[in-house]
């Protein structure tokens, strides 16, 4: 590891000031499963390091205006851990259990997960699905922008919006209103465990009181740089009646996207052409049997 | 680079331990404070061999900066013992023949720990569940599984 140096500001203002002041070479560093290891293997060399881990107001998960807020520094523990978010947000909660392992799911955060914006991030996959929005501050100020803006952005690396001064403090989303939606996440991976993804997918889908879908998001991480979104399948699915046997209408959908984004990389399409569909049918399943439409085995 | 003073409960025992920055926590625990039960094996957070008890959670110090301890409270294979004794675990360990090479046990140890404190009675799922961050290379598991379950039921004084 090369020399830098450290800082453990107990404030966010504390926080926001030592990454202005070193903003030519700072990174500021979460859970570290990621940054220690680069620092470790000399892929990342900044001249200083502000730690996040005692930043207490960033830790938090709250339902209020019929919005979660979910403060950057939650672990994927705490939030897998959390009765409101196992209840309402079982795509999260299915993407926060199933992160690496026990020890790095007490170590890493939701903030850090998205902040990476790594191609395999299952918290990302998560909240993508669920058109999060993420708030960014700086002494510059406050913004909250959403998540696929987010992802848009000209950043540090081009990886995101985030630029050297800044740091992911917030990620927010309606509350889904449980008797017409349903979430749901199901990750495809070598092993159970300390996997990472080969495909993450994510669906949310609304229904009106006749079962019509009135609302479909459909994103699966790990099959580009950022988590995939089917489009042309979440409009196939609105304003039909929701059923398994419509929604496996989209898989050939799904099949060419996947196929025609991944052309370059055919060591790896053949696989994940098919994947995408056996992991869309699991989600199917899970979302029409909590919503009461149909049982099915996938 | 400014030196810091990482002030944490190591083992029951409070700590001042004054390092460069540039360490990570598993460095430290070995360096500085002779804890060589905590292994280094992949290095990047997959093995769980230098998992500790971290607050109570079990951690990989592989993943984590030194510094990042400051105000912890650290269990590592060390404190598990009491009066120099093997605990309830690491005697189900030696009795159900869980122990190969050992180089994983320190972890293994550790997390069944962390188990058993939030759960006395756990199922064998659980067992799995709580090690599936703790790899072994010599054995098929099932002995270490045996060795969590004998391990409750010690702990509950069944056995």
């Amino acid at each position: 590891m090369k020399p830098f140096d450290f800082y453990a500001p107990t404030t966010v203002d504390e926080a926001l000031a030592l990454l202005d002041q070193y903003k030519d070479s700072v990174a500021p560093i979460a859970g570290g499963t990621d940054l220690t290891l680069e620092l470790n293997e000399r892929k990342a060399s900044p001249a200083v390091i502000v730690d996040l881990k005692k930043l207490k107001e960033l830790d938090y998960i709250r339902m209020e205006d019929g919005k979660f807020h979910i403060g950057a520094m939650a672990t994927h523990a705490r939030i897998a851990a959390d009765e409101n978010i196992r209840k309402y947000a079982r795509i999260l909660h299915d993407a926060t259990r199933q992160v690496g392992s026990p020890q790095i799911r007490n170590l890493g955060t939701i903030g850090g997960n998205i902040a990476q914006s790594s191609v395999a991030g299952d918290g990302l996959a998560a909240c993508v699905t669920l058109n999060a929005d993420v708030t960014l501050r700086s002494v510059r100020g406050e913004r909250t922008m959403n998540i696929n803006d987010f992802l848009a952005g000209e950043g540090k690396e081009k990886r995101n919006s985030l630029v050297a001064d800044e740091l992911l403090t917030e990620i927010s989303f309606p509350v889904p209103d449980l008797k017409h939606t349903a979430t749901a996440f199901y990750k495809l991976a070598k092993r159970k465990s300390l996997a990472i993804s080969v495909i993450a997918g994510g669906l949310v889908v609304s229904v009106d009181d006749d079962g019509v879908c009135t609302y479909a998001s459909m994103r699966a991480g790990a099959l580009g740089r950022y988590p995939m979104h089917f489009a042309t399948s979440e409009q196939y699915l609105v304003g039909k009646k929701l059923t398994y046997a419509t929604m496996l209408e989209v898989l050939p959908i799904m099949h060419d996207q996947v196929l025609e984004a991944n052309k370059s990389r055919p060591w790896s399409v053949f696989y994940k052409k098919e994947g995408v569909q056996g992991v869309f049918k699991k989600l199917f399943a899970d979302v029409l049997g909590q919503l009461g439409i149909e049982e099915v085995q996938a | 680079m400014n030196k810091i003073t990482v002030h944490c409960t190591v083992n029951h025992k409070p700590v001042a331990v004054e390092i460069d920055p540039n360490k990570r926590l598993l460095d430290m625990l070995r360096e500085d404070l002779n804890l060589t039960s905590v292994k280094e094996g992949c290095s990047e957070g997959e093995c769980g061999c230098c998992t500790v008890l971290f607050n109570g959670e079990p951690v990989t110090t592989c993943c984590m900066l030194a510094g990042q301890a400051e105000g912890a409270d650290i269990v590592t294979l060390e404190g598990v013992s009491v009066d120099g004794k093997p605990d309830a675990v690491q005697e189900a360990f030696m009795e159900a023949g869980a122990v190969q090479c050992g180089f994983c046990i320190p972890g293994m140890i550790l997390s069944t720990e962390a188990l058993l404190a939030k759960n006395p009675n756990p199922t064998e799922e659980d067992a799995k569940k709580a090690l599936s961050g703790n790899l072994c290379r010599c054995t098929g598991y099932a002995k270490i599984v045996a060795a969590v379950l004998l391990a409750a039921e010690k702990k509950r004084g069944e056995a």
